[in-house]
Formats: C-alpha cells, sequence, structure tokens
C-alpha cells in the first residue's frame, strides 16, 4: 500500500547462501503456511460472500437471483437511512479522532517528566474490549443511577441521553473515539518525533509561531503518517459494530444504526443471508473507495 | 533565546496540567466501573449515585465467581484462544515477514499489497461463509476453529508490523552467520528473532489484545455455554443481571484484568516498537 523507502534501502543484498540453487524455494516455504491459512480463510470466505450476495437461501438451498439482493438494497429505506447515518458517525469519529489524536501527540512530544506515566494511563482504553467499553459506558448514562448522567439532568430535564436519538450518537461517537484515541496519537508521536529538533527550534528562533512550525514543518513531514491513520480510522469506523451494538444495539428507532449494524441485524437476526452479503459487498467496495481516495490525496501533495 | 524562563515554566505546568486532563478523561468510564464493582446492591441504585463505595464490599465478585461461568469456562476459553491465536500468528508471520524482508522474487510487492489490501475486508463479510464453513467441518463451539480464525484475521497486521522490524536489521548479521555455517532457519533463529524481540512482542500483543476482545466471530460461532468466551458471556449476562450494575462491573474488572496486566508486563517494547514506526506504512 504504502512503501517505506528509506526502509527497504536497507535491503540490499540476499544472504550468500540463499543464491544456491537448493535454496531457491525458500521463500515459498515460508510463505507456505501463511498463504494457505488466508486464501482457506480471508479469501475464499470473502470471495464466497460475494457469490451468497446473487443468492437467495431457501431451506438450506441457495437460489441464484441475480443482482435482485441489490436492486432490493438500494430501495431499502432503511439501508438509505443507515449509510446516511455512518457518514454522520464515521465523519465525526474521523475528525475527533485525528484532532485530539494529534493534540495529546503533541502534548506528549513536549517531553515532560511524567510522560511515560501519561502514556501507561492514556494507553488503558485501548486493552479494553467493545463489549465492556459498552457496558461501562452504558453504566455511566444509566436513566436512574448513572453518575455522568445525574451531571446532564439539569440540561436533559431528567430523560437519559439514550433516549434522544441525538443524544444516543454523541455516546456512541465519544466511546468509540475514546476507544480508538490511544492508539492514534502513540502512532502520531512516533511519527512527531522523527521531526527534527533543530529545524523546529531554528524556525522558533526566526520567529515562527507554535502554530506556525506545527502546519508549515511539523505536519507536512508527517503527513504519510497521518494519511495512513486516517485511512485505518475511516474503515475502522465504517465497520465499527461491536460497540454500537452494546451500547445502543441501534437504537432508538435506528438512530445508531450504521450500514455496519444494519448488515449484522439483516444477515444474523434476520437471517437473510444474501440480503447481508450484498451489503457487506457495498461496504467493501465503500471501504475501498475512501482507501483509494486517500491514497490518491497522498501521491498528488507529495508530487507538488 | 526567545522563549524565557517563566514561559518555559507556564509550558511545564499547562502541558502537565492538559496530560493530567486528558489522563482522568480516559481512566474515568473504568475508574467508576471498578468503584462501583466494590459496592453492595443497594449503594448501587441509591441517587444520586456517589463515585466511591460507602461501604467496600466484594459481594459483585462473589456473585460473578460462584453463580455465573465467567471464570469456569468464559474466561478460561478466552485464553485459550487468545494465547493459542496469538503464539501461532506471530510464528507463522515471522517467516512470511523474512521472506518478503530478505527474498527478492517475482510477484513479492504484488503479493504484499494483497495481504495487506485483506485489512480492507470488513469482518462481518466473511462471518457467514465463515459459519458455514464451520459447521460442515463440525468446528462449531471449538476452540480449534476460534484460533484458526483469529490467525487469518491477524497475519495482515502482523506481517505488516514484523516486516517493517525486519527491514531495519541489516542483512550482512546473517550473511556473516550463513558464511559461518548456519542454514537460513538457523539464522533466522539465532540472530534475527532475538534483535526483533520488540517487533514480535508488539505483534504478539496486538494479537492477544485483539483476540481477547473480539466479539463478533466469537457471538457467532460459540452457542454452547462451555465454548463461550468472556465478552459473548458478558453480552448474554443481559438477561439474567438487570439492575444488578456491581455484577456486571465486576466481571468487566474481571475480563479487563488479564490484558491490563499483560500490557503492563510488555509495555515498554511496545511502545518503543510502535514509536519506531512499526506501523508507519
Amino acid at each position: 500500500m504504502v512503501t517505506q523507502p528509506a526502509r527497504s534501502a536497507v535491503r540490499t543484498t540476499t544472504p550468500a547462501v540463499a543464491r544456491s540453487r537448493f535454496n531457491r524455494f525458500v521463500p515459498l516455504w515460508m510463505l507456505l503456511p501463511t498463504l494457505l491459512i488466508l486464501l482457506a480463510l480471508q479469501l475464499y470466505p470473502a470471495l464466497y460472500s460475494v457469490y451468497l450476495s446473487f443468492n437467495r437461501i431457501q431451506a438450506g438451498n441457495l437460489i441464484w437471483v441475480g443482482t435482485r439482493n441489490y436492486e432490493r438494497l438500494f430501495r431499502d429505506a432503511r439501508f438509505i437511512e443507515s449509510l446516511g447515518t455512518s457518514v454522520v458517525f464515521v465523519g465525526c469519529y474521523l475528525v475527533l479522532t485525528l484532532s485530539i489524536g494529534m493534540l495529546i501527540a503533541v502534548l506528549l512530544n513536549q517531553r515532560v517528566k511524567l510522560t511515560s506515566l501519561y502514556m501507561v494511563l492514556l494507553f488503558i482504553p485501548w486493552v479494553v474490549s467493545d463489549v465492556v467499553a459498552g457496558t461501562m459506558w452504558r453504566w455511566l448514562f444509566q436513566q436512574d443511577y448513572g453518575i455522568i448522567q445525574q451531571w446532564l439532568n439539569p440540561f436533559t430535564n431528567n430523560v437519559s441521553l439514550y433516549a434522544n436519538p441525538t443524544g444516543s450518537m454523541i455516546i456512541v461517537i465519544l466511546a468509540s473515539v475514546w476507544r480508538a484515541l490511544p492508539f492514534t496519537s502513540l502512532v502520531f508521536l512516533g511519527a512527531l518525533q522523527t521531526v527534527p529538533r533543530e529545524v523546529l527550534e531554528s524556525a522558533a528562533m526566526d520567529g515562527a509561531s507554535r502554530i506556525t512550525s506545527f502546519s508549515r514543518i511539523s505536519f507536512p513531514l508527517i503527513r504519510p503518517t497521518f494519511i495512513v491513520v486516517t485511512i485505518f480510522t475511516t474503515i475502522g469506523g465504517l465497520n465499527a459494530v461491536g460497540l454500537i451494538l452494546t451500547l445502543t444495539g441501534g437504537g432508538p428507532g435506528g438512530a445508531t444504526q450504521t450500514s455496519g449494524v444494519y448488515l449484522y441485524k439483516i444477515g444474523w437476526q434476520f437471517g437473510d443471508f444474501g440480503q447481508g452479503a450484498a451489503i457487506s459487498v457495498v461496504l467493501f467496495l465503500i471501504n475501498l473507495v475512501a482507501t483509494l481516495f486517500y491514497l490518491q490525496f497522498q501521491r498528488e501533495r507529495t508530487m507538488g | 533565546m526567545v522563549r524565557s524562563a517563566r514561559q518555559k515554566l507556564f509550558d511545564t505546568i499547562s502541558v502537565n496540567g492538559l496530560l493530567v486532563m486528558v489522563c482522568v478523561v480516559s481512566l474515568f468510564p473504568v475508574a467508576y466501573a471498578l468503584t462501583t464493582s466494590f459496592k453492595p446492591q443497594f449503594e448501587v441504585l441509591t441517587r444520586p449515585p456517589m463515585f466511591f463505595p460507602q461501604q467496600w464490599t466484594v459481594e459483585g465478585y462473589e456473585e460473578v465467581i460462584f453463580n455465573t461461568d465467567l471464570i469456569r469456562y468464559h474466561l478460561v476459553n478466552t485464553f485459550v484462544n487468545a494465547f493459542g491465536g496469538s503464539v501461532l500468528t506471530v510464528a507463522i508471520a515471522v517467516l512470511a515477514s523474512y521472506a518478503f524482508s530478505r527474498y527478492r522474487f517475482r510477484g513479492s510487492k504484488v503479493l504484499q499489497l494483497l495481504i495487506l489490501g485483506l485489512i480492507m475486508i470488513p469482518s462481518l463479510t466473511n462471518l457467514v461463509p465463515l459459519y458455514r464453513m464451520a459447521s460442515e467441518l463440525g468446528l462449531l463451539n471449538t476452540n480449534v476453529w476460534m484460533i484458526s480464525v483469529y490467525i487469518a484475521g491477524g497475519l495482515p497486521w502482523s506481517i505488516w508490523v514484523l516486516k517493517a522490524f525486519f527491514d531495519s536489521i541489516p542483512a550482512e548479521l546473517e550473511e556473516a552467520a550463513q558464511i559461518d555455517g548456519c542454514s537460513v532457519l538457523m539464522s533466522l533463529w539465532y540472530v534475527v528473532v532475538p534483535l526483533s524481540a520488540p517487533g514480535m512482542v508488539t505483534a504478539f500483543l496486538m494479537e492477544f489484545v485483539f483476540n481477547w476482545n473480539e466479539f463478533l466471530v466469537a457471538v457467532t460461532m460459540l452457542t454452547k455455554n462451555t465454548a463461550k468466551t468472556a465478552t459473548v458471556g458478558l453480552w448474554s449476562f443481559q438477561a439474567s443481571f438487570e439492575t444488578a450494575f456491581h455484577v456486571w462491573m465486576a466481571a468487566c474488572i474481571l475480563i479487563m484484568l488479564p490484558v491490563i496486566v499483560a500490557f503492563l508486563i510488555v509495555r515498554r517494547s511496545f511502545f518503543q516498537a510502535i514509536l519506531q514506526g512499526a506501523l508507519k506504512g
């Protein structure tokens, strides 16, 4: 996807022995387990899913229905609505995760004394599972006894934020950002540390403000990392299901039902595998388009 | 200098202040779960809610440990699946990323891109086919199947992390070892593996945390109570512990504890690896 010229330059020669005839197939043997597993448990199921999307399951048998699943999908008001919900969710999730993540990375990059302690504490949400996070966050906003709900009550007329479509979307977004921030800020911090200190210091001497030196020096240098993180955050947001499912189950009234959640419900709770497969193909295409879009952006910028 | 001593002091205070704030926000849900888990039932249902218990008790933990299958089955299964899956993923990924890093062969770049591209497939896409495969092979409700699926899901990530690490180790070291009579696998084992330990620890931790917390595949494949993992178990608690929030939170804490400990043990290697750009791409 993204090559790393600095690193690949290190790889100059193949080990001497490997050039002998006997060893020519060594890389193949080393790759064999990986290839077999990925073929059987990633590629085959994915292609099977594409095949399923052109079928209907009736009494355990597959019946070919052509593109009917897709036609039905784009007439399905709930699916169209779920796409809109996904856009809102992914948009907010992306902007908040990237901006707060970058802010935390900049703060950590000041190298104050307790930085390593802060990093450990900040990283705890990363090890929490979606279901556990969902359970804990639901408790924070519980209608009668939730501690954060308690603080909010004066502003919400004693009604739980969950009962409100916008409110539950806010909870879902905040909880997802909370889970994503540790990793994002750590990766950004790694990138920021590669920016040469001397350059920043001399810019400061020349009177550049911090904001200027961030936007003119640091950010352009870490742009490749920024793009990669953007891609994975977008894909992660589009495919996020576990947390939303445990927090709101897609409610109230479908307010937090992203396409991923809808796919889970259609395919799994209603057992409409063909329709579910069609949604997952559409989701994959969205992932692909988003990725290519961001990569294009990176190429343009580095060329110019 | 442009920045005076006074300004420096102000910087230090504001940076520390902001970081403390961020830490408090990021720890709050976990901390509140922890204090709730030590409350008795009536305190959980008291208004207004308090952060600390008035009366500390381990009732919630007793309930989870003795009256549910969380410790008996679910956490055991979680550990088997997560640990087995991560160790095997890293072992297989070491071989593959070594081949990608050290050998030039036709199609190497394309293959790497394809493997990385698998990350884009939504995990939901494969659920139905994987379920059908498992039921045909008679592997539903088994650890073997869960481990296999986790390996397949983790390989692209681990290969990515490990290849970056191998690339940063000069090939001359292995050449020297091979001239001294090591086979390829021996030089991999004795030279490359020790040097890339932080990379392997990182790949292992990422896989372990991911598998430990995995929910979608588990909830689909595991229907028998004795085969369920902790996340699925917690999910099915919903029915039985409606307002016993201290029990819920005790279960949450018990599920989080092992991964937090694992993270704390290897945090140095992990931070070092990610900061050095294991995921830079």
